[in-house]
């Protein structure tokens, strides 16, 4: 019974962890090259609520396989968007990135919201819609496509290490994160390097979204996000700005979503709020931790 | 260069300069501060666009910043190949780089480490590494911008040697510098600038350091107030203190100032005085002990980050630091009038040039703004005074001024201690001069004592 | 030291004809013209007593958190967490409030001190751990919204339970402990008159007193007031303290003035749109009462707009973020000035 218990565990740990782990990467990509991104969470919910409208639309006439497939897509490009739109605001306008952040987190929410009553009609939330599709994977509980994502997760994480660590872009990107006026004596241009960056880590937390949509649980609701995207921002401190530290730090959050899950029903003495704020409250104590002896790049959050 | 003129809100840095630089040749371009010609070699080399005017090369142009441009958390290889990094395929072909690294500073004379962390490096060998990084890219004009400020004696005659070098094998060289003595052994030509404009274009062998130095003022320097008798008195004790970490520690320093005095300590930047500093201001932790029974005032190095609101009006400045003193904060409020006042009196003594007190400071130049935090830190007629690099980056009408209230704070019985960067105002100031090297006082003198080549030893780490 | 409203004039021109564009554009889809749109909120806000009443209501619940986050803004600090601090002393109200037997002139100082108290705790909270651990207050205090969430939650639907009604709430407020309403019938209470009052105090810190310069310091220099006497570690949790005493004074004036009584869903988000009125209201206290105003009838209309369209209260949120976004440019476009290097 325990044994079944603690392997439900693990696997879940890492279905929640995804979503988190995508937009933990893009923190990482983004602080790296010296945004801060406190827009994660909007860009996740843009992901979520864009892969939802798609597949809803596009299904029809696709079908149930390439419908929902599309939606992701279009879901990763709405990320991408908002993450361009920061990154404009922060290389073209200068302007406070913090504050910058805040209101794409409000305004994606807003959109999201009441593009929900444009689209279906409803408020809050939409009905259900067709999600990622393909044989069940029977441990995992999870749809292929659901699968495929999850290990792509983990796939990126590896890759955003050795481009970071071991390519040219990766290189300049480090620089312009710690140094930008380096790498314009360099010759380079630090504003593109940082646009493209945040563009990217856009597309991540826009992938994670629209994982936890139409790969998890098949609809948006206003606040499915959770919070998940500033969660991704302590994982990133808690990671130390690197991809895999980063993703470390967002299973081990994800650990806390799971244990909530999994203990509801066997364990009562715990209330079910306690159990519902653990992330939080990890993600807490994980930044009391560490952060007085971690060191962001240089540049973060600086305009150049 | 022809006719280059630009602008900043406030001020013409730069007011239709013609400047030829040639192959072989060492120019030099002198100027005080303030002069326009950091802005001037900024042009030349391209990262800012002059308003008017044409910057013709025959080739690429470098430049070797005063403040270095590096990335502290990248190795030496990484940030020397940045943007020119040699591949295997998608990725960095990282043994190229160093052999690459390794072969290029052979050939310059250099020794470098490519794997080293910039950041762990000491001032001199960073300085090699933004040289190299220039030099990787094979400019046919290379800008140096105050390129010998950080460096030890030694250190200066091998980077000569090196730009010399260079220059002899057909690069075309301009060092923007105020070191008189570097112009007048190293360079060929020299080009004076003063208030944006060039003043003057001197052949070296045909003219001297006084020469150059009056067309840099356009008349005679201003002189600094008198040193006068005081009786001396215990002040300042620090007894074997050991603070900071790294290469830029203090390491068991000993020293005492009295009041009525001022002891100078002389050394290369890099060498433990910013972590001595800053225990003496109790901004770092320290081992050992240091006695003081009265509030220090202090001069930080840096104006804009440690002394000044930058957005905060003169009034506003005025009280900072002083905020909780008897007399400013009254219960809860802090006296408004009181700030004024101060203000009013800190602009008269010390000639800060400003429209009015309600400016933002960081519309005053260096040399005003300079004044402002000198001025406050002297207010109160202070015990001990800790004056780090005071006169850095301002003009030397400000400097001389600034010089002048110290040495008069120090007549009237104040205990100062002066740490400087710069040898000449060292020399000007101080009663007693210590040297640091390596975190610890290498050399003691008396204004008596004073032997220059002494001193430049013991800065460079040698014995006297 | 009153930083003028004047030097950010492009972007508050821009961002007042983008929200009137937006609106329109919400109307248009909603199927009434922007004439008939706008007709029709400005008479739903200010068209008469009760009308400018309600509209006055939800100026004051955003002019607490607003001027919270104004405190902490100034100090440098991103006090995000002004929903959970408004709800913790909303919830501290309730508590208190419930079973405080009193008359009136003790009961209610008493229970807006509680919640003063409440968001006091849970802003210095996030404060703490800024000056103790050096974490980051942005999340921070934005995990501490949750938890207050879950806490409050748990606290309405257990131990706090009202006995008498069905929903998770507390005990209803007895009527001595309601703050008397301006408008007889209405949401409005004196709660206004307190939070104009702050403001004015607030104001008045801000320039005349040493914690106000200490805390303006701070914000715009650090170094230089970490170099200057300034105590940094206790300055970061009082400011925090402060700003969040402040948001749970609103959160309590909700409970005792309208509500009378308190469960998890009294604030659609004002310590998030509070943001906005900040920034408006340029981190000055006496602009952000008039920030607020605007705001509160933004909130009033979209109340409406929701009753009467349809249209969820998310739509204003659109704005608002769209608000935010313009007013983060404010740096561009008042201090892009070339610094000449010497």
């Amino acid at each position: 019974m325990t044994q079944s218990l603690l392997v439900s565990l693990l696997v879940l740990t890492i279905i929640k962890s995804v979503p988190i782990v995508y937009a933990t990467l893009g923190g990482v990509i983004s602080e790296r090259s010296g945004v801060i991104n406190i827009g994660l969470e909007g860009m996740m919910i843009a992901g979520a609520f864009t892969s939802v409208v798609i597949s809803n639309l596009v299904t029809p006439s696709l079908g149930p396989a390439f419908g929902p497939l599309v939606g992701l897509i279009v879901g990763v490009g709405a990320g991408a968007f908002i993450g361009w739109v920061l990154g404009v605001a922060a290389t073209k306008f200068k302007v406070d990135q913090i504050v910058a952040g805040i209101g794409i987190n409000i305004l994606c929410g807003g959109i999201a919201g009441y593009g929900t009553f444009l689209v279906f009609g409803l408020q809050g939330a939409s009905p259900s819609v067709p999600a990622l599709g393909g044989p069940n994977i029977g441990f995992l509980d999870l749809h292929a496509g659901a699968t495929a994502l999850l290990v792509f997760a983990f796939v990126c994480s590896m890759g955003l290490s050795w481009l970071i660590y071991k390519t040219p872009w990766g290189l300049r990107v480090q620089a312009c994160g710690e140094n930008p006026h380096a790498v314009k004596s360099a010759g380079l241009d630090p504003l593109k390097s940082r646009l493209r960056a945040v563009t990217i880590s856009g597309a991540l937390a826009g992938l994670g979204g629209a994982f936890l949509a139409i790969g998890e649980l098949n609809l948006y609701s206003d606040g499915m996000t959770a919070g998940r995207g500033f969660i991704a921002l302590a994982a990133v401190i808690f990671g130390r700005w690197t991809p895999w530290g980063a993703t470390g730090a967002a299973v081990f959050f994800g650990f806390f979503e799971a244990l909530e899950t999994v203990l509801q029903g066997h364990v009562s003495w715990l209330p079910a709020d306690a159990m519902q704020a653990l992330p939080y409250v990890a993600a807490l104590v994980a930044l009391a931790g560490v952060t007085g002896r971690v060191r962001a790049p240089a540049a973060d959050g600086v305009p150049f | 260069m022809r006719g280059i003129r630009k602008a900043y809100p406030g001020v013409v840095a730069v007011n239709g300069v013609d400047l030829d630089l040639y192959p072989g040749e060492i120019h030099a371009l002198v100027g005080e501060n303030g002069a326009g010609k950091s802005t001037l070699s900024n042009i030349a080399f391209g990262e800012v666009k002059a308003d008017a005017g044409t910057v013709k090369a025959n080739g690429s142009v470098g430049l070797v910043h005063q403040h270095f441009e590096l990335v502290g958390r990248l190795r030496v290889w990484q940030n020397i190949v940045l943007g020119r990094e040699p591949r295997k395929g998608l990725r960095i072909d990282e043994a190229a780089a160093r052999a690459m690294v390794t072969a290029l500073a052979a050939k310059n004379g250099l020794e470098i480490d490519p794997d080293a962390f910039v950041e762990d490096l000491p001032i001199g060998v960073q300085q090699r590494v933004e040289l190299l990084r220039e030099l990787e890219r094979e400019p046919t004009v290379l800008l140096l911008d105050e390129p010998t400020a950080a460096l030890a004696p030694a250190e200066i005659d091998a980077f000569f040697a090196t730009i010399t070098a260079l220059a002899k094998r057909g690069t075309a060289i301009m060092i923007v510098t105020h070191k008189l003595q570097e112009v007048i052994a190293y360079s060929h030509k020299i080009s004076v600038m003063r208030h944006g404009e060039l003043v003057a274009k001197l052949d070296t062998y045909s003219t001297s350091v006084d020469d150059i130095a009056r067309a840099m003022v356009g008349g005679d320097l201003p002189p600094v107030a008198e040193r006068e008798p005081t009786t001396l008195a215990p002040c300042l004790t620090i007894d074997d203190v050991t603070a900071g970490t790294g290469a830029a520690r203090a390491d068991g320093v000993t020293l005492q100032v009295q009041s009525g005095e001022i002891v100078g300590i002389a050394g290369v930047e890099g060498n433990g005085q910013t972590a001595l500093a800053d225990a003496i201001a109790k901004m770092i932790d320290y081992e050992g002990v240091i006695g003081l029974d009265s509030k220090p005032a202090i001069v930080p190095q840096d104006r804009h980050r440690e002394a000044l609101v930058m957005s905060w009006s003169i009034v506003d400045n005025a009280v900072l630091g002083r905020q909780h003193d008897p007399g400013i904060q009254k219960g809860l409020l802090l006296d408004g009038t009181r700030a004024r006042r101060d203000a009013e009196a800190i602009k008269e003594r010390f000639d800060v040039r400003a429209a009015n007190l309600d400016v933002a400071v960081k519309t005053l130049s260096g040399g005003n703004q300079q004044k402002i935090v000198v001025g406050r830190a002297l207010i109160d007629d202070p015990k001990f005074v800790l004056a780090y690099n005071p006169t850095r980056g301002i003009d030397v009408g400000a400097a001389a001024l600034v010089q002048s209230r110290l040495m008069q704070a120090r007549n009237a019985g104040a205990a100062i201690l002066l740490i400087s960067f710069e040898l000449d105002e060292i020399l000007t100031l101080a009663d007693r001069i210590l040297v640091m090297y390596r975190g610890k006082v290498v050399g003691n003198f008396t204004r008596a004592q004073v032997d220059r080549a002494a001193i430049g030893r013991l800065m460079a780490g040698s014995a006297a | 030291m009153k930083r003028a409203l004047n030097i950010a004039r492009g972007p508050m021109v821009l961002t007042l004809l983008l929200v009137i564009v937006l609106m329109s554009i919400v109307m248009v889809i909603a199927g009434t013209t922007p004439w008939e749109g706008f007709a029709s909120l400005l008479s739903g806000t200010l068209g008469g007593p009760r009308e400018i009443a309600e509209t006055l209501a939800q100026t004051t619940a955003l002019l607490f958190p607003a001027l919270g986050i104004c405190l902490a803004f100034r100090a440098g600090l991103f006090n995000i967490g002004a929903e959970g601090q408004l709800l913790l002393g909303g919830l501290t109200a309730g508590a208190i409030g419930a079973h405080f037997a009193g008359p009136g002139w003790i009961a209610i100082p008493v229970v807006l001190a509680s919640g003063f108290v409440g968001g006091a705790l849970w802003g210095a909270l996030a404060g703490w751990m800024k000056s103790r651990f050096n974490a980051n207050e942005i999340i921070s205090t934005l995990m501490l919204n949750y938890v207050a969430l879950y806490l409050a939650n748990y606290l309405v639907s257990g131990p706090l339970k009202s006995p008498v009604a069905t929903g998770s709430e507390t005990a209803p407020l007895p009527p001595s402990v309601w703050l008397p309403a301006l408008v007889p019938d209405t949401r409005l209470t004196v709660a206004l008159l307190i939070a104009i009052a702050i403001a004015v105090l607030l104001q008045f810190v801000f320039t005349r007193t040493v914690f106000g310069y200490e805390l303006r310091a701070l914000g715009e220099a650090p170094e230089a007031a970490r170099r200057n006497h300034v105590n940094i570690g206790r300055l970061t949790w009082l400011v925090m303290g402060l700003s969040g005493a402040i948001a749970g004074l609103g959160g309590a004036a909700i409970v005792s003035g309208e509500l009378h009584r308190f469960n998890t869903q009294l604030s659609p988000g004002y310590g998030f749109t509070a943001i906005a009125v900040a920034l408006v209201g340029d981190l000055n206290p006496l602009w952000i009462c008039l920030a607020a105003f605007g705001f509160g009838i933004l909130e009033a209309g979209g109340l409406a707009m929701q009753a009467s369209a349809n249209i969820p209260e998310m739509a204003i949120h659109i704005i608002e973020g769209i608000i935010i976004l313009v007013l983060a440019a404010r740096r561009y476009v008042t201090t892009r000035v070339e610094v000449p290097a010497v």
